[in-house]
């Protein structure tokens, strides 16, 4: 009955270390996230203007509070200019929709689609989101930080050293984010509409990242309850790096807390993933 | 060899709770529910020995999808024993999938806004398929499948039936020991149905893929698989050889003419004796059905030619939709 040559299940015979494997899927991924904003390039061009239009109405807010002192919490004008225009500069790379991604992926019943994909589900989300960031940085990103920096009085970073652990903050800046979105996102699985959630959370980044105003600015409980959060290093922390306030072992401590809470956050991603595809895997999509 | 796929008292109930309608009704569904459970799946059991390609056929409704979705891993069942190849999909996802080739006809797997190619480049990489496989199946698929046109095409641009070829196509690069078709001919045309059952004959006949396909065109099955497995409400109505089937239980042969011109029509009535009725299907055609046990085909055929002048005149089995239609009409086990 069965005719020649009948496939079994095999292993992989082509070996590599599994880190070398799952590095190549993350920049497939990435890739196809890079090639799918290709298609949509000309939202950019609005996004610039965007951008410059929040900086300068942040520009003329806090040039009239300034008009009274010369310095608020340890911020002179330039240094809180610099803060809010590089702040908004780096918002343009980290942010993601992968929360959004997720929710409509439940919506028009394709989760079934990812189910049947032998990949980490996480990884697979954010190394997309990790192309179209990169996508974003050429096309967004570096475009808004040249319009900025030429009408505005930016500072550049505090030195070569504080550029270099910048930049690796803001890497980690995009991945706190993506775990954080993609945590969201998962419940679409099990609530269907979540769009209660994502505005809560999208205000929540928006105010306790420290994009809106730097974290000496609120009142000092707060800062305490936030500083056990990981809100505050997605903008806060890289923005203090770049004007030079982190320095050391203070700035090695900072990076090592956003290294933690990426891996906490990932962690807590794919549990929620698990618990949300058990409920579905069980009733039904 | 022992069943690759083997399906043991297999039941999925899904308890949902009726909604009452109105203000009220919505008042009161906060408080009270009224549970009701659907038994999709209904003690099924089934085995399939590798290479086999079985046709998985029921009314809307009957559990097929629900099979499926089982037998993917992508649902899991709430009593029975599935073992397909070697893994219990529900509870190894990950690793089974990794085996398996799956369409749903309804639904795409591959990426909607980037080109084909790039969606395959990236399956690629997720099954781990070599550098020199994966060409070679690219070459053999786009060839069979007719896809060169399409690959640079994003998918959300491509018609029902472009996206169906790429999906399955995509299904495959893999190579995997079984595949899962949840309706992968739904809305295409003639010409797109043939090459899809031409390609999954060679790959069948090649790879020796083990094929489990639901479908609502019955041509599919008699094109493609000489086993059908026949399902209403959860419960296997039939299992067996399709030949045989319709052996067992085509009732009805049919015999359609056309006759020569208008002057014959009055004529008709001459032959209509002992249970033979003419039913019309225009002016000049008419079709004889008649009960395979009580009259020969040969025996209506000589009435017809001996009292009518014809034109010319068919002889048909009785479409195996007939037959099916009587199954799901009595859903009883046969
Ligand atoms: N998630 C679910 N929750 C509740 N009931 C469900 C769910 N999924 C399927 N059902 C019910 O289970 C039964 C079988 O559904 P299934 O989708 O398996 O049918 P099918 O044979 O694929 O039908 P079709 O030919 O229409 O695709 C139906 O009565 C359906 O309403
Ligand atoms: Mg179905």
């Amino acid at each position: 009955m069965a005719p020649p040559g009948i496939a079994i299940a095999v292993p992989n015979n082509r070996y590599s270390p599994a880190f070398a494997r799952t590095a190549r899927l993350c920049l497939a991924f990435a890739r196809v996230g890079f090639v799918n904003t290709l298609a949509f390039r000309l939202r950019y061009v609005t996004g610039i203007v965007t951008y410059f239009i929040y900086v300068s109405v942040y520009y003329f807010i806090w040039k009239a509070i300034y008009e009274h002192s010369a310095s608020i919490e340890g911020f002179d004008f330039a240094h809180l200019l610099t803060y809010i225009g590089v702040g908004w500069i780096i918002r343009s790379f980290y942010f993601n929709t992968i929360d959004q991604d997720l929710a409509y992926q439940v919506i028009e019943g394709r989760l079934a689609m990812d189910l049947i994909k032998p990949v980490n589900i996480q990884l697979m989300y954010v190394s997309r989101a990790a192309g179209e960031s990169v996508f974003r940085l050429a096309l967004l990103t570096i475009p808004t930080a040249l319009v900025l920096f030429l009408v505005y009085p930016l500072r550049l970073p505090a030195g070569f050293g504080h550029a270099g652990a910048f930049f690796v903050s803001v890497i980690l800046s995009f991945l706190i984010v993506a775990a954080i979105n993609f945590a969201v996102g998962t419940f679409a699985l099990r609530l269907q509409s979540i769009l209660g959630l994502m505005r809560a959370k999208f205000f929540l980044l928006e105010l306790f990242s420290g994009l809106l105003l730097p974290m000496t600015f609120f009142p000092h409980i707060f800062q305490k309850i936030l500083s056990v959060m990981p809100f505050e290093y997605i903008s806060y922390v890289p923005m203090l790096i770049y004007l030079g306030k982190l320095n050391g072992g203070g700035l090695a401590r900072a990076i090592g807390i956003q290294i933690f809470w990426v891996v906490i956050l990932m962690a807590i991603g794919d549990g929620l993933w698990r618990w949300s595809t058990r409920k579905v895997i069980i009733q039904g999509g | 060899m022992p069943p690759i796929i083997e399906v043991q008292n297999l039941v999925k109930e899904f308890r949902t709770f009726r909604r009452r309608e109105g203000v009220l009704g919505a008042l009161q569904n906060l408080f009270v529910r009224e549970y009701m459970t659907v038994h999709a799946v209904d003690h099924i059991s089934f085995s399939i020995e590798p290479g086999e390609m079985v046709g998985y056929i029921g009314a809307n409704g009957a559990g097929k999808s629900t099979t499926i979705k089982i037998l993917t891993g992508i649902l899991s069942p709430t009593g029975g024993r599935v073992v397909s190849n070697g893994f219990v999909p529900y509870r190894e996802r990950r690793h089974y999938t990794k085996h398996i080739g799956v369409v749903f006809g309804q639904r795409t797997q591959l990426w909607w806004d980037i080109a084909v190619i790039e969606s395959f480049k990236l399956l690629k990489e997720i099954y781990e398929i070599s550098d020199q496989d994966y060409q070679q199946r690219l070459d053999v698929f786009s060839e069979i499948l007719n896809l060169k046109e399409y690959l640079h095409t994003p998918v959300r641009k491509l018609s029902l039936g472009e996206r169906m070829r790429c999906d399955l196509a995509a299904s495959l690069l893999h190579n995997p020991p079984v595949l899962f078709l949840d309706e992968p001919t739904i809305g295409l045309d003639v010409v797109a149905k043939e090459r899809i059952r031409e390609f999954l004959k060679e790959i069948n006949r090649t790879e020796g893929t083990t094929v489990l396909l639901t479908t609502h065109d019955l041509s599919d099955i008699e094109e493609l698989s000489r086993r059908i497995v026949i399902i209403d409400k959860g419960r296997i109505l039939f299992d067996g050889d399709l030949e045989q089937m319709k052996a067992r239980l085509a009732k009805y042969n049919q015999v359609k003419f056309f006759l020569k011109d208008r002057s014959q029509v009055p004529r008709l009535a001459q032959i209509e004796t002992d249970g033979i009725v003419c039913q019309r299907v225009d002016d000049l055609t008419y079709v004889i059905r008649f009960d395979r046990g009580e009259h020969s085909s040969a025996n209506v055929i000589r009435q017809i030619v001996n009292t009518l002048q014809v034109r010319d005149l068919l002889v048909e089995e009785e479409p195996i939709e007939e037959i099916v239609k009587r199954i799901y009409l009595s859903g009883e086990v046969i």
